[in-house]
């Protein structure tokens, strides 16, 4: 048996195995060590025939659906007979547009960021509740959102893909979002009658969001130094120099008053600073191919509480108040210290339970959890004994 | 419509007694009319009713146009009559009371609070392959979408379509109905027959197609999912080419997430044979900027798919 092999076998003896609600409706599949191919359909009846398989089979990966089905097991789609799915959101370290820079725990880090947004759109506008959202670190790359309601069950994949527009702004009007009105002269100004854009921070949905982080945007570019807020300002796409100075300069306390009242006047620039606050707002969420895995109805999830063969790390719930102290490379450690001979191929840094490790190639003695981690990734061998 | 179902069977009337006493009569011709309106003008004209006698006529009337719908065994007259009865719904609403609305939403099972519209059922009725209806563009707080009255009348509209179609769609009709309106059934299935034969036209020469639409096609066919804005712009053309629907659902059966009824209501509604509004193709600019155009050689100086395909298909 592989040293890894023998540590996961180690941990499914007694694993912490979190089972999806109506676990026997559900669909499993497993990748064994040294396979390629995916063991599918198969269905437990019993939460103890789920743990039996593990400890038998000791899986690289454990999978199970997100729809629920009258005959789970069947072999073809059709036959399954579709009941309802739950909602996924799986926000991976790979859908990132500078994923290839980072790290591995930066690009955790960039991920959680965008998990946060999420929530706030399902919180504040689609209204869903603590006992609806289940949080998870995937164990890879990433992180698991887990929406189950009875409301959302039934949702075909058209309507799911309209929420995955909704939090990633995809098909966005921003003419709609931010109205552009001719309002009546003002006594001052003469007969002129001024453009004015008005939005409106008590809204809800896109408008009341976009219109909060603008005027957010000017009271942090106001209390700038001028030489900063231009800095700022010209990181927007269509912002040059001279329009960025025009800019901060007109930002008079009078002006700042009207603005955050909701009223913007020079709708020109005002639409340059919505349009890259609207990208920044935005959840990231597409894969590869640009199709949005939420919408799928039929796909597989990690299984809560099963490793990652990748990693060796465990996918792991995250309470939502403390998603800020959640540190993957410590929480989702289900591994020992004692000491494991390990030949290192690449030379890296890393920070594991809260210890930093400098790794050179070569022979090393590391503790359990980091060679585990290090042989899972393909960055360390170990000799069979 | 659940309280008139009651109020029906409470009155213990037999399916008999509607068709052949003379007493009702009046329920009978009435129904026939219902349809033979669904069929000529798309819409269930309301009635003024006067006298309670009327009502109860009105109301004994809704049965009779459903058996004989269910008798012409027509799928276009099943879709035809459901939105016609969903139409007058609608009319009926817009004079109404908010509380007359709730009341509908209520009864079709769908959350309505005020003017606010649970973001499910919002989705399962609302028409969001058009920009304004896009979730994205609506106002949602905890859940709930900000609707005008008009637009909450709309939703419930198409709920009400949706139920009288599911409830027809396999719908058998007692054999005696067939008898009492042998005249009549015949000749609505002659017209409807020939409102269908009448939609289907000329020739199209899908080699002229522009390659952004052969790409369309061939996504579709392959059963790959494709985008809102891909089906829609499909859509807009091949009904510009003069396509009949049957044909264009045709293309988009092998989809993997193929529901013909909703796909039907979707091509019907971007067509303009629901909504009045026939929408446009979109520009080149556009579907460049949905990421779906693979311009070729002839592309050159095009700005719409349309004047490549007149351009090409001459040829």
């Amino acid at each position: 048996m592989s040293f890894l092999r023998r540590k996961f076998y180690s941990y499914y003896l007694n694993p912490h195995i979190e089972f999806p609600q109506r676990f026997d409706r559900r669909e499993y599949a497993f990748i064994l060590f040294n396979e390629d191919t995916m063991h599918r359909h198969l269905s437990f009846s019993s939460r103890n025939d789920i743990l039996s398989y593990l400890k038998m089979n000791i899986p690289a990966h454990a999978y199970y659906s997100s729809a629920y089905y009258r005959h789970p097991s069947a072999e073809k789609m059709m036959d399954k007979e579709w009941m309802g799915a739950d909602l996924i959101f799986d926000l991976d370290a790979d859908h990132l547009p500078n994923a290839g820079n980072l790290s591995y725990e930066e690009s955790l880090k960039e991920v959680k960021e965008e998990l946060k947004k999420l929530l706030s759109f399902l919180t504040e506008d689609f209204g869903f509740g603590e006992r609806d959202i289940k949080l998870y670190f995937s164990g890879g790359r990433g992180y698991h959102c887990h929406v189950c309601n009875e409301k959302v069950l039934e949702l075909g994949s058209q309507e799911r893909r309209e929420i995955v527009d909704y939090i990633t702004a995809r098909g966005l009007d921003m003419k709609k979002v931010i109205g552009e009105k001719n309002l009546p002269a003002e006594k001052f100004s003469g007969k002129f009658s001024i453009k004015t854009i008005k939005i409106n921070p008590m809204q809800g949905g896109w408008q009341g969001r976009i219109a909060r982080a603008i005027i957010d945007f000017f009271k942090r570019i106001k209390n700038m130094r001028r030489e900063d807020a231009i800095k700022e300002l010209v990181k927007i796409e269509g912002i040059g120099e001279k329009t960025a100075m025009a800019i901060y300069d007109a930002l008079t306390d009078e002006r700042m008053r009207r603005i955050e009242v909701g009223l913007l006047d020079q709708s020109t620039e005002f639409r340059k600073i919505a349009k890259p606050l609207v990208r920044r707002l935005a959840v990231s969420l597409h894969s590869e191919a640009d199709e949005p895995v939420t919408a799928d109805i039929k796909r597989l999830i990690r299984l809560p509480g099963s490793l990652h063969g990748k990693t060796g790390l465990r996918v792991t719930g995250i309470d939502r108040r403390r998603i800020d102290d959640f540190d993957p490379l410590t929480d989702a450690v289900v591994f020992g210290e004692n000491p494991v001979k390990v030949n290192v191929l690449k030379k890296m840094e890393i920070t594991m339970m809260e210890n930093h490790f400098k790794i050179e190639k070569g022979e090393a003695r590391l503790p359990e959890y980091l060679a585990v981690f290090l042989v899972a990734r393909g960055f360390a061998e170990v000799r069979p004994p | 419509m659940k309280e008139a179902k009651e109020w029906v069977k409470e009155q213990k009337v037999s399916v008999e007694e509607i068709l052949f006493d003379d007493l009702y009569e009046r329920a009978r011709e009435r129904g026939v009319e219902r349809v033979r309106q669904a069929v000529d003008e798309g819409i269930v004209r309301e009635v003024a009713t006067v006298s309670e006698a009327d009502c109860i006529m009105e109301i004994f009337s809704y049965p009779v146009a459903r058996m004989i719908v269910a008798s012409v065994e027509s799928e276009y007259l099943v879709r035809r009559y459901a939105l016609a009865e969903a139409k007058k719904a609608y009319e009926s609403m817009k004079g109404e009371e908010s509380g007359f609305i709730d009341y509908l939403a209520r009864e079709m099972g769908v959350e309505v609070n005020g003017n606010e519209i649970y973001f499910t059922d919002y989705l399962k009725y609302a028409p969001t392959w058009d920009i304004n209806w896009k979730l994205v563009n609506r106002e949602m707080r905890k859940g709930y979408v900000l609707l005008s009255k008009s637009e909450v009348a709309r939703l419930i509209q198409e709920a009400i379509r949706k139920k009288i179609y599911n409830e027809l769609a396999f719908a058998f009709a007692p054999p005696e109905v067939k008898k009492v309106f042998k005249d009549e059934i015949l000749s609505i299935k002659n017209k409807v027959i020939f409102k269908e034969e009448k939609r289907k036209v000329g020739e199209v020469k899908e080699e002229g197609f522009p390659p952004c639409i052969k790409n369309l096609i061939a996504a579709v066919k392959s059963g790959i999912n494709v985008p809102h804005v891909g089906r829609f712009t499909l859509v807009t053309f091949l009904n510009a080419v003069g396509m009949d629907i049957e044909e264009i659902l045709k293309i988009f059966a092998s989809s993997p997430d193929f529901n013909a009824e909703k796909t039907r209501y979707q091509i019907e509604h971007i067509t303009g044979r629901i909504s009045g509004t026939v929408y446009a193709t979109p520009k080149c600019d556009t579907i460049r900027t949905w990421g779906l155009c693979y311009p070729d050689e002839y592309c050159r100086n095009i700005r719409h798919p349309l004047f490549y395909y007149r351009r090409r298909a001459r040829k």
